[in-house]
């Protein structure tokens, strides 16, 4: 019945169980904070990329696939693929509506992308990654009330499905980092460039467009002349992916086929003539594009869904081939096409992560040992002072079960509020990392200045009490209090607000906030345990000696 | 006369880095029942090493003589056996008292008796424990100090609850170490007269001291010499 007794009093009589219960909580929470962090930082590198291509990516060169539609409708009823969308793929160059000087245009090098907004929605979800569209409840929550989005005027969501704008002219949806007037915030949400010398903001589908120039390659690798066309701009996407964001232009997929000649053609003899002295019309090449996106149904690999894209097309061009209506251009068509996953498809943007995973591995494991070692060096520390006492008790007869007992009760105890306390403080700054990280890029407000300079003013105060009731104990501690919040002061002061996560630096606009509650609980456990047993290795060494031994101990 | 304890030829050697040191070399000594033994020598001649051998403290050389407790042999105890023995067979007061800092008086003086307790019979025994332990403390004197902390009390008042936490199981001896060694003489006395009511009271008492005259009030001293009891 005393190991209860002791174990409480050796909890509530002294300060050391709080420092104990507070460093497992530091530790617990820098694990947790560390490794929650970083996993979410890489599965956003590596599945952020995924934005608008599928699961399965089927690609040829610049030529592109014939009979893509019918290639897309044996893709769709294959049971491993829900949804295919056509893609042209290309460079090109962009002038867009504003210059460095008056009249001046400027030229913006440009990747290209044919789609077809329906299908791509149902295969990538495009929708969502329009950026100028009402916000649904959950987004809406999340807004600056200064927010464009809030106001319907700027909701454009119809017209990025239809690649049409307000009047109905052809358009293009850029990304959203193309334009220099979409100015991201600290918070990561794009804000319109205040208004300078009355000149209003620009807000891109209001502008009078952009122009687009593709060079169209013929199957034997020559240029054809260039093909420029205007574009209004309907819309403007976000997909998350800095690179993606500022390169990457959204064009109707029928007039980049056009304007690249992969629009169905003629095919004429070299040999017959009409009688009329022109070619003879022996057949009509088809559309072409040049990738194909598809979704995987629920529960396929994207590996299983590959393999059977890559039988699908294999079976197409048999049938193809073998009908005379197709045969000509079938044998014109690539035996197979090179069909990635997903992942595969992004190996030079994955591979690194994949590194940098392994690296993290590395580094987390020494902040776990690190965090271990510390949790054992405390407890062995406190229960190594309670050498004596545990003397006694094996003097007056306790048995070295018992004595175990205090100790792993005491253990298990900090342990446990530790811990909990550990995961709860994690989750809080994990939860707020983006309104913790926005905090830090803008200038300290003035009340916090205020409130921390009144701190060092009483601290100061404090201190000079201390000095004149010669405390040395007071005087330590307020001196280090005041040298604290005089450099905080300091800080906030001089502090003009820094961004630590630079979007341009880094793939995203926000950084991942997303607790990772199998480390947590695991992390938890680790802190409970490797208190539990830096507490009852000393203990049981303690119990083993001869009490006479435990007695001597100084 | 039964005898209560008897140690024959105990040895004890120390190690001091390569060196032994023999501390006893074949001391004997006999303990009769109700007898109050006093036990001399210099400072360093090897009594408090005597005392805890006796008190199952601590172990003799292997090749050390038996020590009797009645017809059984303590270097042949079972752990379940030797903390019996120490709990409930002998009491055990230390020169520098060795309180626990964090319980109150009265929880160091009822420690032997919690040990061994369990948690029903706890909760049955708690008030009658307690009523026991109060009326023990009271009779050595420290009736006003039963919630206070070790680190609140003097040496002798510190000493008396160490008595009072020897006494408590009703031990059949009483093994006390230089008990007044670090009290004035005042001080000492009162402890001396709180073992001699003890004694009267049936107890048998084996005391350690350097000091003659404190062994003078023993019924019977022995003296260690060159590790052997002469
Ligand atoms: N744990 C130990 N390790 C080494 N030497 C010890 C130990 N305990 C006691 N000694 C030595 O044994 C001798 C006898 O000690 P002790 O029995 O305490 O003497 P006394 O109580 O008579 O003053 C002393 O020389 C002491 O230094
Ligand atoms: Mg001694």
């Amino acid at each position: 019945m005393y190991a209860p007794l002791l174990a409480n009093r050796y909890l509530t009589s002294r300060i050391i169980p709080m420092i104990a219960a507070t460093a497992v909580a530091l530790c617990v929470a820098l694990v947790i904070i560390v490794v929650s962090v970083m996993t979410g930082f890489l599965d956003m590198v590596r599945t952020s990329g995924k934005t608008l291509i599928g699961d399965v990516v089927a690609t040829h060169d610049v030529t592109g696939i014939s009979y893509y539609q019918e290639f897309i409708r044996a893709i769709e009823a294959l049971p491993e693929a829900v949804a295919a969308s056509p893609i042209i793929e290309t460079f090109g160059l962009l002038q867009m509506p504003y210059g460095p000087g008056a009249g001046a245009r400027q030229l913006e090098t440009v990747q290209v992308w044919g789609i077809e907004p329906e299908s791509l929605d149902r295969v990538a979800n495009y929708r969502d990654k329009l950026y100028w569209r009402a916000p649904d409840a959950a987004l809406a929550a999340t807004l600056l009330p200064t927010d464009p989005r809030l106001d319907p005027a700027f909701d454009r969501l119809a017209q990025g499905m239809s690649l049409t704008n307000l009047s109905g002219e052809a358009g293009v949806v850029l990304g959203i980092e193309i334009s220099a007037f979409n100015e991201r915030q600290p918070d990561g949400s794009y804000q319109l460039e205040t208004p300078v010398n009355d000149i209003l903001p620009v807000f891109m589908p209001d502008t009078s467009g952009v122009t687009l120039t593709l060079v169209p390659v013929s199957d034997r690798g020559s240029l054809g002349g260039e093909k420029k066309r205007r574009f209004a701009v309907v819309n403007e996407f976000q997909s998350g992916v800095y690179q993606i964001d500022a390169q990457r232009v959204l064009a109707p997929l029928n007039i980049v086929q056009e304007m690249l000649r992969l629009d169905p053609a003629p095919i004429v003899s070299t040999t017959e003539f009409e009688a009329n002295g022109r070619p003879k019309v022996i057949g009509e090449s088809p559309a072409r594009a040049t990738t194909i996106v598809i979704r995987a149904a629920e529960g396929v690999t994207p590996q299983a869904l590959a393999k059977a894209v890559r039988e699908a097309y294999a079976t197409l061009v048999d049938r193809l081939r073998n009908d005379p209506a197709t045969a000509t251009v079938a044998f014109t068509m690539p035996n197979q096409l090179s069909v990635m996953t997903w992942e595969e498809r992004l190996a030079d943007l994955i591979g690194p992560v994949e590194k940098e995973r392994e690296l993290m591995r590395t580094l987390f494991s020494i902040v776990y040992i690190v965090s271990a070692a510390l949790v054992l060096a405390i407890f062995w520390a406190i229960v190594q002072e309670k050498t004596r006492d545990i003397g006694i008790l094996r003097a007056v007869g306790a048995s070295r079960a018992g004595i175990l007992w205090i100790f792993l009760r005491y253990g298990l105890l900090i342990g446990l509020v530790g811990s909990i306390a550990g995961v709860a403080l994690a989750w809080i700054i994990v939860a707020r990392l983006n309104e913790i990280h926005g905090a830090l890029g803008s200038p300290a407000p003035l009340w916090l200045r205020i409130i921390v300079c009144v701190a060092v003013a009483a601290s100061v105060f404090m201190l000079v009490r201390g000095a004149m009731r010669a405390s040395a104990l007071r005087v330590v501690l307020w001196t280090f209090a005041t040298l604290a919040l005089s450099v905080i002061a300091i800080a906030l002061v001089l502090h003009q607000g820094f961004m630590v996560w630079d979007p341009s630096v880094y793939y995203f606009s926000r950084i991942p906030s997303q607790l990772d509650w199998v480390t947590a609980s695991t992390t938890m456990v680790g802190g409970i345990l490797f208190s539990v047993v830096g507490a009852a290795i000393p203990a049981a060494y303690a119990a083993d000696t001869d009490p006479v031994q435990s007695l001597r101990f100084e | 006369m039964t005898t209560l304890l008897n140690a024959s030829n105990v040895r004890k050697t120390y190690r001091l880095g390569r060196v032994d040191v023999p501390v006893l070399r074949d001391a004997s000594i006999s303990i009769e029942e109700g007898e109050w033994v006093a036990i001399l020598g210099s400072s360093g001649s090897g009594k408090s090493t005597l005392l805890h051998l006796l008190g199952g403290l601590d172990r003799g050389d292997s090749n050390s003589g038996p020590i009797q407790f009645g017809d059984e042999d303590l270097r042949k105890f079972s752990p379940r056996r030797e903390n019996h023995y120490r709990n409930r067979d002998v009491g055990f007061v230390f020169q520098f008292y060795h309180l626990l800092p964090e319980l109150n008086v009265l929880e160091n003086a009822m420690l032997p008796a919690l040990v061994g307790l369990s948690r029903l019979r706890w909760h049955r025994e708690k008030s009658a424990l307690r009523a026991r332990t109060t009326e023990l403390l009271t009779t050595c004197g420290l009736a006003h100090r039963l919630t206070h902390r070790p680190s609140e009390l003097s040496g002798g008042e510190r000493q008396r609850v160490a008595i009072a936490r020897a006494l408590i199981n009703h031990p059949r001896i009483l093994l006390a170490d230089e008990p007044t060694g670090n009290l004035d003489a005042e001080t000492g006395r009162g402890i001396l007269d709180l073992l001699a009511e003890r004694h009267a009271a049936g107890l048998t008492l084996v005391m350690v001291t350097h000091d003659a005259t404190i062994a003078a009030r023993a019924q019977r001293q022995v003296r260690i010499v060159d590790g052997r009891v002469v």
